[in-house]
Formats: structure tokens, C-alpha cells, sequence
């Protein structure tokens, strides 16, 4: 059983890695059929990575969810689950499986260093409670990932968009035509007549979406526009954060139950906190004028950071109660 | 002239604190006295660690030490943070839900200039255009709006308050819960009960380990019930891994047995407010010494150990005979069988236990502080070791005689009394419940106004939305194909 859970791991990492490669390509050459192609692989993927879970969680006898391996596996399934079944149904998305499925890639291989043979959990960690609020963590965990990658993109598009902007600026062209010939390759943008001047502004507020109309053949290479990469981020973020909100708070419960006081101050809990606080200023942020875009990107990849803290140096290094449920 | 500086001074203050930027940054503060507190030893759980950093690098602890980094969560400025981020969340509060109240009393205007807001659309329609406005408010309201103004040929509609009430729902739950935590822990207490199979534990401030830690506001209502342990076990699983650990009480209140239970892990006792948790365990043997005939100890001893699983760290204690002269000592350790003594073999249970002893004699120092489990051993020296089988005696020279008599194990009880926890539990549920419209719903409006024209009324419909503007331009569209079923629209 536990052999069967590794090769279906195995086999997912390596069919992951085929798909990556597939959206790689079709996001550097825009061609129908490496997408098409990385979507089946990616399903299949995902199917073998189900299966290995489950797997484990039957050798384990309990949910497979108990240690930093099968938390960071699960986390890995539910990214791409949740890119493939909810976020590629935002056309725009479809660009950006190469690099969701390069994070889950990266998360996968670093739990294998932590990896352990299934077993039992000590009698503290046998506590329904604690299964909810694991889950609860992993769900969102894994849309703050989704969120990382979106936003780490969104600050490289912006980035880019600027500069266009300050060359548009600079030289004031007769309209949008042609621009082209002074700027550095990749930020041609105003010169591509399908898109519009979309790219510069294209996002839900402006171009697309609207009435659906169906997204313009793009250039090779090219990321979304920075207000579709930041919408999504916020989708992501704004769904995962009420997930984490409830994850600390069965957490509180369990630790009642189980040491006697809901909140002490614990590594674990520390850093959980400053997960929560940073993401809910990044909703501020996003809310608030002049905090917009890059200042409450920045947040976003701190709130990211920090929850990543947690998982790996908080669990490996500093000591805590939860330090039992370690390796 | 001071006093005018000092007034302007706090009305500025006060002024920033009513800023949501001001509390989220005193909360991000708070993170990071936090962050501080897991990174930096904290005194009152780790003391042994801070110890050692004083000892290891002394002037960064004493840095430490005067920032309160050893006890950030005890210390003023997290206490003074926590304060403000109340009083500050308090103040941006109570202005909007002021306002929300207002807001649900007035009328609003039908908006005059339709045109300029950002969905706009008219279309023709049958009928006269009080019958147009009438059908467009039942539409509507089927639709779950709230038509909140009208007159006979205009109306003006509103969805989504669940956001604004949602979002101060969510916030006021969040000051609540910072505000149940320190109610629970000014009303409540936490102590640590270390009970001896058979023994009993008088629920009072005086039988605890040590001092309970007992909120300001608490006052010694101790509940003075007792909780007798009949017997503690821990069942393993194969290969050692404990699997529960569950101490079997029975309750007592003036001599009468009011109930029996048991505690576990995660599984708690309650009674009169005051909840038992199992904490941890440990054996304690039970070990006679004779002086020249004269008992001189008989109780069973607590044992403990740096960590259970470990066979090279065996349960060990201390006894110590200030009493006779020269003054003896003997260091115990408690083995699961006398090949454990060289083999080493974690204590998981006692079929055949090993008690081994070193004897030490000469001065014990106890005019210093120092710990019952072991032997200040600067002026003594070893002068016997050896092991006792469980019911053997063993005479040391100086007329000592040692005799392993039992093994029990005790049992450790966190006690706690927290009175915030249900006000705690329903404002997290409130943040929960909160939470979710404030972020997934959004305030909409809508206009609706019928002009007469030939054969029929032209509708016009405005309309805009606070938050989540693109969705709205998909709802817009369909709301207008709903309003105007068949006539031409028009969109500028
Ligand atoms: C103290 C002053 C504060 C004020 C005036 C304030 C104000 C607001 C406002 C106006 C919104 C937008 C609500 C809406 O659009 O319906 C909001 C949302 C929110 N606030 Fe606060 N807030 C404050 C403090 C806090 C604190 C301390 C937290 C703690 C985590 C917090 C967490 C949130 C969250 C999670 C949202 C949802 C974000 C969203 O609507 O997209 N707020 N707040």
C-alpha cells in the first residue's frame, strides 16, 4: 500500500513536469495543441496524485494529513485542483499553468524530504477538531499559493506596463500605432491592433469580460495584463482568506480541548496570526485608494512568506507543542 | 500653553487612532512583538533556556531583558499595543455603524442625471409608465432587491447591504474576541496538579505545583472541590508509541463522591467551571528509608524524566537526609528491569522495575535553592551505588537501610477556569459568519424611471456597483433584458 502511495507520487511529479513543460510552451508560442495536450496531462496527473493519497491515508489508517509530508502533498494536490477546476475557467489563466504547476513541482519535491513511512499520530493529534483545522489549513494554503504565483506575475506585468507607459509618455505618438521600433522587444504592446490598447489597461474593469468577448489572439510570451493577473490574486486570496480565517480558529478549538488554553502564544500560532494579519491587509490595501497594486502585491507576497515560514522553519527548527506533529 | 500642546497633541492622536491604517498597523505590530516572542526564549514557559542565554551571552540578554523580549505577551509595550489597537478599532467602528443606522432610516433620492453613471440603458416598453415602474419594482424585488424609493414613475433600488453589515459584523466580533481574552484570563486561573495514584487534590491555591497563575480580577474563588486519582495508564501501541494516556478520577465535594470520570487527551473534565486536562505522567516509586531503625521517609516519590521515549534518560529523583550526620543523598533512577541498567529501555511498564541508587554523603547544600530531583553534589562524594529488585532492602553503611517498596505512577492536571470561552466561541463564529458576505457580496444600486412616448413608455435604468464592478456589467445586462423583455435597448 505505502509503495503503491509512493509510484502514484512519483508518477504524478513526473507527469506534472511533462505538463509544466506543455503550458511552458504553449504560453512561449501560443499554440493550441501543447495546451491542449498539458490539460490532459496535468488531469492525469492529478488523478495518479489523488490516488496516492488516498493510498496513504488507507496504510496510514486515518486521514492522510497527519505530517509534514502528507500535508505538503495534499497542499500540492489542491493547486492544481483548484487551477485546473476553478481557475483555468478564467480563459486568461490557461497562460499561467506552467508556473502553477512549477510551484507545485517545487512544493512536491521539497516534501519529499520530509518524507516519512505512514504510522499513527500520537494521542494529542487524534482529535477531530485537528483533522478540520488541518484541512481548513491546507485548502488555504493552497490558494495562497495560487495567490503567490498570481501576484509574483502580476508584479513583473506591472512592472512592464510602466515602463510602457513612461516610453508612451515620453515620446507622444501619432495614436497607439506605432510604437513599436524604440522600445525594447517584449513591449510592443500598443502596436498589436487585436488587442487593442487593452494591454496597457485590459483587465475585467475594461476589455475583457465584458459581454464575453472572447479574448483576441495574444503575442508569444506574454503574461496577462497586470489588472487580470491582480484580479486574480485577489480571487485567490480573497477565497483562501475566510479558509484560514476558520483553519486558526478550529486550531483554537483543538488547542482548548487538547492543552487546556485556545491561544498561547505558540510558534505554530504566532506565525499563523501573522499570516492572517498580513492578508487582511492586503484586503485593506485593495480596498483602500493609493494602496492598490504594487504596495498591496507586496503584502500579498509577505502574507505568502510567512505561511511558508511556518511550514518549514517554524516546523523544523523552532520548537512549539505543535512540534510533535513534525516531521 | 501646555496644556493647549498637550490637547492638540492627544486630539491628533486621537484623531490617527480612528484610522483603520492605524489599527492595522498597531495589529501588525502586535505580529511582530509576536514573532519576537517565538524567536527569543519566553521566561515563563522556558526559563531553563533563558537562564542559559544569560549565561552564554549576557549582554544581549540583558538587552533583552530590558525590552521585556523574555516575556513579550507580560510585557507593557504588547499590553499597551493591545490597548490602543482596541481603542482604535472601537473608534473607526462606532462611526460607521452609526452611519449604517442612518443610512437604513432615510430615503434616498431618485438620481437626477441618470446618463453619467456607468450602466446605463433605456428601452421601450408597453403599457403607461406607472404600470412600466410597477412591473419593474415586482421584477426586481423578485430578484431580491430592495426598493427603497419610488413615486409613481421612478424607483430606486439597492442589494448587497449584507456586505456593509457583514463587514461590521465581522469587525465588531474581532474587538470582541481581543476583548474576551482578557476577560477570560482576568477572571479565570491556571494551575498544574501533579496527583499520585490514590492520592487526592483539593481544587485550592495551595495545593497546586506551583502558585497558580490567577487573573487580576480572579480573587481566590476557588472551588474546593477534590478529584480523587484511582489509577492512570497509558496504552501503547506496538513499537512504544503511546496511543492514550487517561487518568480515572472520581470527584468528591465534602467527603461525597459526586461523580466518576475520566480525563484524556483531548477529552477534559469539567466541574463548577473548572476544567481538568491531561497533561502528562510519570512513575513514583514508592521507597522506605530507615535509620537505625527510626522511618524516615515512606511517601512515593515523584520521578521525572527529560523525555519518556529516550532509553538513555530514565526516570530518575532524589532523596535527601539532612536529618542525620554526615548529611546523605541518594540519586535514584527507575528502570523497567535490571538489564535496562546497562542496556537502557524506556519505562513503559513495571512487571519487574530496577530502582538504582548512588549514595552520596557529606554536605547537601540546601540553604541554597535547588531542585528536589537532584543532588547538589559540590560537597559530597559517592561512597555506594548500586540496584534494588522491587520489595528488596539493601543496608548502606551508617546504619541506613533502603527498601523499594511499590511503583505508582501520577498523573499531571492542567486546571483551568476560563470564563471568556463562550463569549469566544460565539465571536469567532461572528467572524466566521461575518466575514463571509463582507468579502463575497457587494453593494449595488439601481435606478429606474419611465417616460411616456409614443404608444408606450421608454424606461430608463442606471445603475452602479461599489465593489466588484465587473461583475455587475454581466448582472446589469441581464437585469435590463428582464425589465425589458421585448423592446429595443439602447447603450450608449
Ligand atoms: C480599525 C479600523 C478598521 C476600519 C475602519 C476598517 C474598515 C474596513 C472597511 C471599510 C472595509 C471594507 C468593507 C466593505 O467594503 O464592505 C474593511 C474590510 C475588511 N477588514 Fe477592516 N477595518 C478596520 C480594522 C480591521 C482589522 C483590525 C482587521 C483585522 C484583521 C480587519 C479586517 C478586515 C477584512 C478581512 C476585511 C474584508 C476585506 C474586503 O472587504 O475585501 N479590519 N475594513
Amino acid at each position: 500500500m505505502t509503495e503503491a502511495s509512493n509510484t502514484t507520487f512519483g508518477v504524478a511529479l513526473a507527469l506534472y513536469l511533462v505538463a509544466m513543460v506543455g503550458y511552458l510552451h504553449h504560453f512561449a508560442y501560443r499554440r493550441p495543441t501543447p495546451l491542449t495536450l498539458a490539460r490532459v496531462v496535468a488531469y492525469l496527473a492529478l488523478a495518479s496524485h489523488t490516488v496516492s493519497v488516498v493510498l496513504r491515508g488507507v496504510a496510514a489508517g486515518r486521514v492522510p494529513w497527519g505530517n509534514m509530508y502528507e500535508y505538503a502533498s495534499v497542499v500540492g494536490l489542491a493547486v492544481v485542483a483548484l487551477y485546473l477546476v476553478v481557475a483555468e475557467r478564467r480563459v486568461e489563466a490557461r497562460r499561467l499553468g506552467g508556473f502553477v504547476l512549477g510551484a507545485t513541482v517545487l512544493i512536491m519535491a521539497a516534501s519529499t524530504m520530509v518524507y516519512v513511512e505512514p504510522g499513527p499520530l500520537i494521542p494529542a493529534l487524534n482529535s477531530g477538531w485537528l483533522r478540520i483545522h488541518v484541512l481548513a489549513a491546507i485548502l488555504a494554503s493552497a490558494l495562497f499559493t495560487l495567490g503567490f504565483v498570481f501576484t509574483l506575475l502580476y508584479l513583473i506585468q506591472e512592472r512592464r506596463e510602466r515602463r510602457v507607459e513612461r516610453a508612451v509618455a515620453e515620446r507622444p505618438a501619432p495614436a497607439m500605432a506605432s510604437v513599436g521600433s524604440g522600445l525594447p522587444h517584449d513591449l510592443e504592446v500598443e502596436s498589436d491592433p487585436e488587442e487593442g490598447r487593452a494591454t496597457v489597461t485590459l483587465g475585467p474593469e475594461q476589455g475583457n469580460g465584458h459581454g464575453g468577448m472572447p479574448e483576441g489572439p495574444t503575442r508569444r510570451g506574454r503574461l496577462p495584463g497586470a489588472a487580470a493577473l491582480d484580479d486574480l490574486a485577489a480571487k485567490a486570496i480573497t477565497f483562501a482568506f475566510p479558509i484560514w480565517t476558520f483553519a486558526v480558529i478550529a486550531g483554537a478549538i483543538w488547542a482548548e480541548q487538547a492543552w487546556g488554553r485556545y491561544w498561547g502564544w505558540d510558534p505554530k500560532e504566532v506565525w499563523s496570526f501573522v499570516t492572517w494579519v498580513l492578508f487582511a491587509g492586503y484586503l485593506h490595501a485593495r480596498a483602500t485608494q493609493g494602496w492598490r497594486g504594487r504596495r498591496a502585491a507586496v503584502l500579498a507576497v509577505l502574507g505568502f512568506a510567512a505561511l511558508a515560514f511556518n511550514l518549514t522553519v517554524v516546523n523544523l527548527v523552532v520548537s512549539g507543542l505543535h512540534s510533535y506533529a513534525g516531521v | 500653553m501646555a496644556t493647549g500642546t498637550f490637547s492638540r497633541g492627544m486630539l491628533s492622536v486621537w484623531r490617527s487612532l480612528r484610522s483603520m491604517r492605524t489599527a492595522l498597523i498597531l495589529l501588525l505590530l502586535l505580529g511582530l512583538g509576536s514573532v519576537v516572542g517565538s524567536l527569543v526564549p519566553q521566561a515563563p514557559n522556558s526559563p531553563a533556556r533563558v537562564a542559559e542565554l544569560f549565561a552564554e551571552r549576557p549582554l544581549l540578554a540583558r538587552i533583552y531583558d530590558a525590552l521585556g523580549f523574555f516575556d513579550v505577551y507580560g510585557s507593557w509595550w504588547f499590553t499597551l499595543l493591545y490597548v490602543l489597537l482596541l481603542i482604535s478599532l472601537a473608534a473607526c467602528l462606532i462611526p460607521r455603524t452609526r452611519g449604517l443606522i442612518r443610512g437604513l432610516g432615510s430615503r434616498w433620492q431618485p438620481a437626477r442625471d441618470l446618463e453619467a453613471l456607468r450602466h446605463y440603458a433605456s428601452g421601450s416598453v408597453e403599457g403607461s409608465p406607472e404600470e412600466a415602474v410597477g412591473r419593474a419594482r415586482r421584477a426586481l424585488r423578485r430578484r431580491g432587491w430592495g426598493v427603497r424609493s419610488g413615486g409613481e414613475t421612478a424607483l430606486a433600488a439597492e442589494k448587497g447591504l449584507a456586505r456593509e453589515v457583514g463587514s461590521l459584523a465581522f469587525h465588531w466580533a474581532f474587538f470582541l474576541l481581543l476583548l474576551g481574552v482578557v476577560y477570560g484570563k482576568g477572571f479565570g486561573f491556571t494551575g498544574q496538579a501533579t496527583v499520585i495514584e490514590g492520592d487526592v487534590f483539593t481544587e485550592a491555591h495551595a495545593s497546586y505545583d506551583f502558585p497558580p497563575r490567577e487573573g487580576r480580577f480572579f480573587g481566590e474563588r476557588h472551588q474546593g472541590f477534590q478529584v480523587r486519582v484511582l489509577d492512570f495508564e497509558v496504552a501503547y501501541r506496538e513499537g512504544g508509541l503511546p496511543r492514550d494516556f487517561v487518568s480515572r478520577v472520581e470527584v468528591v465535594e465534602e467527603g461525597e463522591v459526586i461523580r466518576a470520570d475520566e480525563i484524556r487527551v483531548n477529552d477534559p473534565l469539567e466541574h463548577l467551571g473548572v476544567k481538568l486536562y491531561q497533561s502528562g505522567y510519570g512513575w513514583a516509586p514508592v521507597v522506605e528509608v530507615r535509620h537505625e531503625g527510626e522511618l524516615l521517609v515512606s511517601d512515593p516519590l515523584v520521578f521525572v524524566t527529560d523525555d519518556p521515549n529516550d532509553p538513555v534518560r530514565p526516570w530518575r529523583g532524589a532523596i535527601k537526609l539532612p536529618g542525620i550526620s554526615p548529611q546523605v543523598g541518594l540519586e535514584l533512577q527507575l528502570l523497567p528491569d535490571a538489564a535496562a541498567f546497562v542496556a537502557g529501555m524506556p519505562m513503559l511498564e513495571a512487571d519487574d522495575p530496577f530502582l538504582a541508587y548512588r549514595a552520596y554523603r557529606g554536605d547537601l547544600r540546601l540553604t541554597e535553592a535547588q531542585s528536589v530531583f537532584r543532588l547538589e553534589k559540590e560537597l559530597l562524594e559517592e561512597y555506594e551505588s548500586g540496584g534494588l529488585a522491587l520489595g528488596e532492602t539493601v543496608e548502606l553503611p551508617g546504619g541506613l537501610e533502603v527498601t523499594f517498596r511499590d511503583v505508582r505512577q501520577y498523573t499531571q492536571l492542567l486546571v483551568k477556569r476560563d470564563p471568556g470561552i463562550g463569549l469566544m466561541l460565539a465571536t469567532a463564529l461572528l467572524v466566521l459568519v461575518g466575514l463571509v458576505p463582507a468579502l463575497y457580496s457587494s453593494r449595488r444600486r439601481i435606478w429606474v424611471r419611465a417616460v411616456p412616448e409614443d404608444g408606450g413608455t421608454r424606461l430608463e435604468i442606471g445603475g452602479f456597483a461599489l465593489q466588484r464592478k465587473a461583475a455587475f456589467d454581466e448582472e446589469f445586462d441581464r437585469l435590463v433584458r428582464d425589465l425589458v423583455p421585448r423592446g429595443r435597448v439602447r447603450v450608449p
